[in-house]
Formats: structure tokens, sequence, C-alpha cells
């Protein structure tokens, strides 16, 4: 998990950020100008939203479809002993398993003679809906237990802050098993569980930047004149932790896109559906010879999380040039 | 001083007990019991009362509360149970099991290490030039690669020129057969510090350029000191602090990869063990691996604050 500098520093409200966040397409050129990395993030990014959403048209044939080749070595009626020594031989076609990459099929075939350019196609939307979809929900978590949290000091921050330290002492890999285990393993379910797992992390970070918000003399004006907790929250905090709130979102989907990657390849990830993990796992049986569906498959998670990695470091450095570097 | 620590010291003490909790009720709360599962996958062509029978053995059948009780006093007293699945003392279990995984931890740790520091020194001195660009594109590619991967891809490369033997039979320790053992972990061991480096790569990198700005290392340049003076005594000692300080999140970050990497070389310590317990429904084992993974990060994370109370006296006031 990308470890992010002293929160303390989280900077109060420049009026400036929001405006840039929101002002369109002139500002999205200067992103790519000023951040070149960054903007490349964000081109892998939308290839892969892309990918994902016409998976069904650029997949060229079906990720579930077993394809058969010719028989190379068929012959119509075979006698008893050429039946031993190849038991394949009568028959005209085989399964057209461990084709290497071509122009059939552009990333090859597997062990079942399945397309491996149409399964990491499809792979791209669980990725996706896992990353985007966790992310919002620890964010969203995170929000509110870290107001509480630091709006009604005392007992309750404290109690919240012991449990946040007790998530962060369990390996995330860890916690994410347990979680996933307790339900079906539908999709749904792992984006859920996935969130949770991030509360700690999100909880933490704005946490800390209500504290700092909270301080604020403006938040003071508000109490002076007699504004309740819950609009001093809503009107006076929460607007002033957007670019906080937009880090911790997007430097958070890497992480759970690797994290269900590792659950799927351990064999403990969402089910019915293709994952990049669990194809990585299926084609380690036969990695020394035919190490194309690891490679791709592990490929393709790389590539998405290296994405997700580089837009989140430049949209914290432009919402928060005080923590560049971290 | 005194306070701070003992502050510290009931916060950890608290930590743990609230992981020890954790770990009790989750493995009760997920669907299936060892009971049940060891006596046949299918639960009907079990007999109900062998299951009952069994539960009542391993003391399944308690009350929650009870079993809660129990097992809180009995870890008190440092009484971790018997496995379900193996029938020997988990003492026992870990003791043969924590050697691999310490073993493994160290040697990631090292080559993580030994990558990190240099390089982002390095990073850091030559900031924005080709070389900065290449090893940050490094860094950032680390962070990026599943471990499991990168170890895949690790194999195929030793399996494809036919470097060395990957699957060593015997499961030695470092300290029984150093050639074959370091042969088994040599994949872990760099695929792990590959992807726990990168981190530390570039807070280091951060904290150097943070450092090297400073009026101290002005004034240690003016007085003529060397440059390379200037940067091991006068920077690096500074801007190795908030590496420290984030040594309890890298060590989690090592074990959670430890879980993956044990797993796909059949290295048999605390990571395959969390996994094998826990699904087998191994209670007693699954609780105190997890358990012990915590009392690692924590401590360290106490030990670090405590050092950092003491180097700076502003942290123990807050």
């Amino acid at each position: 998990m990308t470890q992010i500098a002293d929160p303390t520093l989280v900077p109060l409200r420049d009026p400036t950020v929001l405006d840039r966040v929101s002002s369109g397409s002139r500002s999205l050129i200067r992103f790519m100008r000023t951040k070149p990395l960054g903007g490349s993030g964000l081109i892998i990014v939308v290839v892969f939203i892309l990918v994902a959403i016409l998976a069904s048209v650029i997949q060229r044939n079906d990720p579930d479809d077993i394809f058969e080749t010719p028989n190379p070595d068929y012959k119509a009626n075979p006698t008893v002993i050429e039946l031993a020594r190849d038991p394949d031989i009568g028959s005209p076609v085989l399964v057209a398993q461990f084709l290497e990459p071509g122009s059939d099929y552009w990333f090859g075939t597997d062990k079942f003679g399945r397309d491996i350019w149409a399964q990491v196609v499809h792979g791209s939307r669980l990725s996706l809906i896992v990353g985007l979809g966790a992310s919002v929900i620890a964010v969203v978590g995170g929000l509110i237990i870290g107001m509480i949290s630091a709006y009604y000091a005392g007992v309750v921050d404290l109690l919240i802050q012991r449990i946040v330290d007790m998530l962060q002492a369990i390996p995330f890999l860890v916690l994410v098993l347990v979680f996933t285990q307790i339900t079906e393993r539908s999709v749904l379910n792992v984006v859920l569980w996935l969130g949770i797992a991030g509360l700690a992390i999100t909880t933490r970070l704005i946490r800390s930047a209500v504290l700092q918000v909270r301080e604020s003399e403006f938040v003071l004006a508000a109490r002076v004149v007699g504004a309740s907790d819950l609009r001093i929250m809503i009107r006076h905090v929460l607007p002033n932790c957007v670019a906080v709130l937009i880090i911790a979102f997007s430097i958070g989907i890497g992480a759970y896109i690797l994290a269900e990657a590792s659950i799927s390849f351990l064999g403990a990830g969402p089910q019915g559906i293709p994952s990049w993990g669990q194809m990585v796992q299926a084609g380690r049986g036969s990695l020394d010879l035919h190490p194309w569906q690891t490679v791709f498959a592990g490929g393709a998670i790389m590539l998405i999380v290296l994405g997700f990695n580089l837009l989140g470091d430049a949209l914290r450095d432009v919402l928060d040039p005080r923590l560049r570097g971290a | 001083m005194q306070g701070y620590i003992i502050r510290r010291i009931i916060g950890a003490v608290f930590v743990v007990f609230l992981v020890g909790t954790f770990s009790f009720f989750a493995i009760r709360v997920l669907p299936g019991d060892f009971a049940t599962a060891s006596l046949g996958l299918d639960a009907g062509s079990a007999n109900a009362e062998t299951i009952a029978q069994r539960k009542a053995d391993l003391g399944l059948d308690m009350p929650i509360g009870e079993q809660y009780a129990n097992w809180l006093w009995d870890t008190i007293r440092l009484d971790l149970g018997t496995s379900f699945l193996t029938q020997n003392s988990v003492w026992y279990e870990i003791g043969r099991s924590l050697p691999y995984s310490i073993e493994l931890g160290v040697l990631i740790m090292i080559v993580g290490f030994t990558v990190a520091i240099p390089v982002g020194l390095i990073s850091a001195i030559f900031q924005d030039k080709p070389l900065d660009y290449g090893l940050r594109g490094v860094a950032i590619l680390a962070l990026a690669a599943p471990v499991f991967w990168t170890a895949a891809i690790a194999s195929l490369v030793v399996l494809q020129w036919d470097l060395f033997l990957i699957d060593v039979i015997g499961q030695p320790h470092l300290w029984e057969d150093p050639g074959r053992a370091i042969t088994w972990y040599l994949i872990p061991m760099f695929a792990g510090g590959f992807a726990g480096t990168a981190t530390t790569m570039r807070l280091l990198r951060s904290q150097m350029l943070e450092v090297l700005r400073q009026d101290y290392v002005r004034t240690a340049r003016a007085k003529g000191l060397r440059e390379s003076v200037v940067i091991v005594r006068h920077a690096l000692r500074n801007a190795l602090l908030p590496v420290l300080t984030v040594m309890g999140v890298t060590i989690a970050t090592i074990i959670g990869s430890q879980v993956i990497l044990e797993n796909m070389f059949n290295i048999p310590g605390i990571g395959n063990k969390v996994l094998t317990s826990l699904f087998a429904r191994d209670n007693p084992v699954f609780q105190s691996v997890v358990l012990i993974i915590a009392v690692f990060t924590v401590l360290t994370n106490l030990v670090v604050d405590i050092l950092y109370g003491v180097i700076d006296p502003r942290i123990r006031l807050s």
C-alpha cells in the first residue's frame, strides 16, 4: 500500500484547488503537459476502461469457447497398436491447447484450448470493478468514521483508533482472505470486503485531515454563530477535505486490484468471472513450456496497477503539493 | 519519558488483544468448521451424531462466550492449544514453521534494504537526470507488479536457461545445508525484496531531496567536508529516520507477500500456516499464527516509536 507522508501536512483549503479540478478539458491538457507520467497513467486507465466496456466487441473469440486444431497424425482407421501408441490418432481434430501467440490467437491458447486474449480482455472488467468499487466503499466509509472519530474526540476516537491499529497489525492480504471467506465469493461481496479491509487506511487519512480543519478559525466562527455539529461537518469540514478524499480514492485503487489478484491467485477469489490472478495461477502448471497465459495475465495486472498508481501520484502532486514524492 | 514508554506499551498490548479477539471470532464466523469438514465434505452423508461427538471432542459445541473466555485465559497463560489438523501442540507447529519465515523474512529485508538504500540515495543525488528517471521507473514497476507474478517470471527465466534447480527436496534450513537452502530461497527472496523495496526507495529519495536542501547540509559543505561525508553522515542519517518509522508497515507488507511466496515455493513457514489453517478451519493454529504476526508488527512499531521518542523529544509530548 502506498505510504502517505506525515498526514498532519494536509493543508487547508486552497481556493484554486477545486477550480483546477473542475474546469474541464483545458485543465486536462495542462495536466497531461505538466505531468507526463500522470498523463500516461490516465491514458493506460482510459484504455483499460474502454477494453472493459468493449470486451465483447474486441474479444475476437468467446473466452469460454474451446478450439480445435487439425490432427497432423490423423489416420482414418488406425490399428490397435497405433491406437495404443497414440490414443488421439483416430480423431481428425485435437483440442487446440497451448498454441503460441499468432494471428489466429493473439496471446495463444491455454491448456483447455481457450483464447487467452479473450480471457485477458474480459479479466479487465473484474479488476476495474474491484479497484474502483472497493475504493469508493473505503473512502465513503472512511469519511463517515474518520469524521466521527475526529469530531467527537475522547473515548469514541480512542476506540476507533485502536481498532484501526488492530486492522493495520494484520497483513492486508490475510485480512482480505479472512473477510472474503465469510460470505459467498460473488464479485459484489469481494468488492465490499476489500473496501471494508481498506477502511483502516482511509479512516486514518481522513481523520487527520478533519482534525486539522476542525482547528481552523472558520469552524470556530461557525460554532460561535451557533451552527449544529451536523451543519459544521457538512458545510464547513467536508468541502475542505475534498482534496484528501480524491487522493485517498485514487491511491487505493491499485492496492485493491493487487489484493483481488492475490486472493484469486491463491484460489480464494471471486467465482464465475475471468480473473487475471487466477489465470496466472492456471498458467503456472506449464510455465516452463507454455508461459503465455501467466505472462500476459500478470502483465495486464502490472499495467493496470501501474496506470492507477501513476495517475494517483500525479493527482496527489496537483491537489496537494506538500505531499509530493511521498 | 518513562510515562511515554508505558503508555505505548499499554497501547501495544491492547492492540494485540484486539487482534487476538478478532481472529478468534473471525475463524468462527466463517461458514463450516473442522469437525464437519474432517468427516467428509458432504455433511449429509456423515452421521449427525458423529459430527456432534467430534465437535464435543474439539470443544466446538460450547457456547461462544465460554469458548472465548477459555481462549483468553489459555492465551494469557501462553497455552495456545492443540492443532485440530495435526494433533500437535500449536507451540510445536509454530516452533517448526517460524524459523523458515524468519529466514525468508530476513533475506527479503536484506535484499530490500541493500537495494533500496543505495538506489534511493543515487536517485536523489542524480535528481532529474536519466539515471534518476530510470531507477524511479523500475521502482514504479516494482510497486505495480504482483509479487506472485515477479516470482513466476523469475522461475520462468531460471527454468528456461536451466540456471539452478527450483524444487528443493527436504526443506533444508540455511544453517543445515546453505547451498541447497539458498537456491530454494533465491527466487522468493528477490521477488519479495523487489516488491518491498519500492516504497522504501521512493520514501528515501524524497526525504534525501528534502534534507539536502537543509541549512546544516550547506554548512557541512561550506566547512569543506568531502561530498561523500556530507551525504552519508549529514544527509543520509537524517533521511533514514522517516524510513524507519514506516518499518511496521514495511514488515506487514513483507509478511503479506510471504504468505503468497511460501505457498508458491512450498516453504512450510508461518505464511503457509495462515493459509492452511484458515482453509482447514484449524482454529487454534489460525488464532495463534495471526496473533504471532500481530506481535511482530506491533513490536516493531513499538520499538520504532520508543526510539523515535528518544531521538526526538517533541514526539513524547504529543
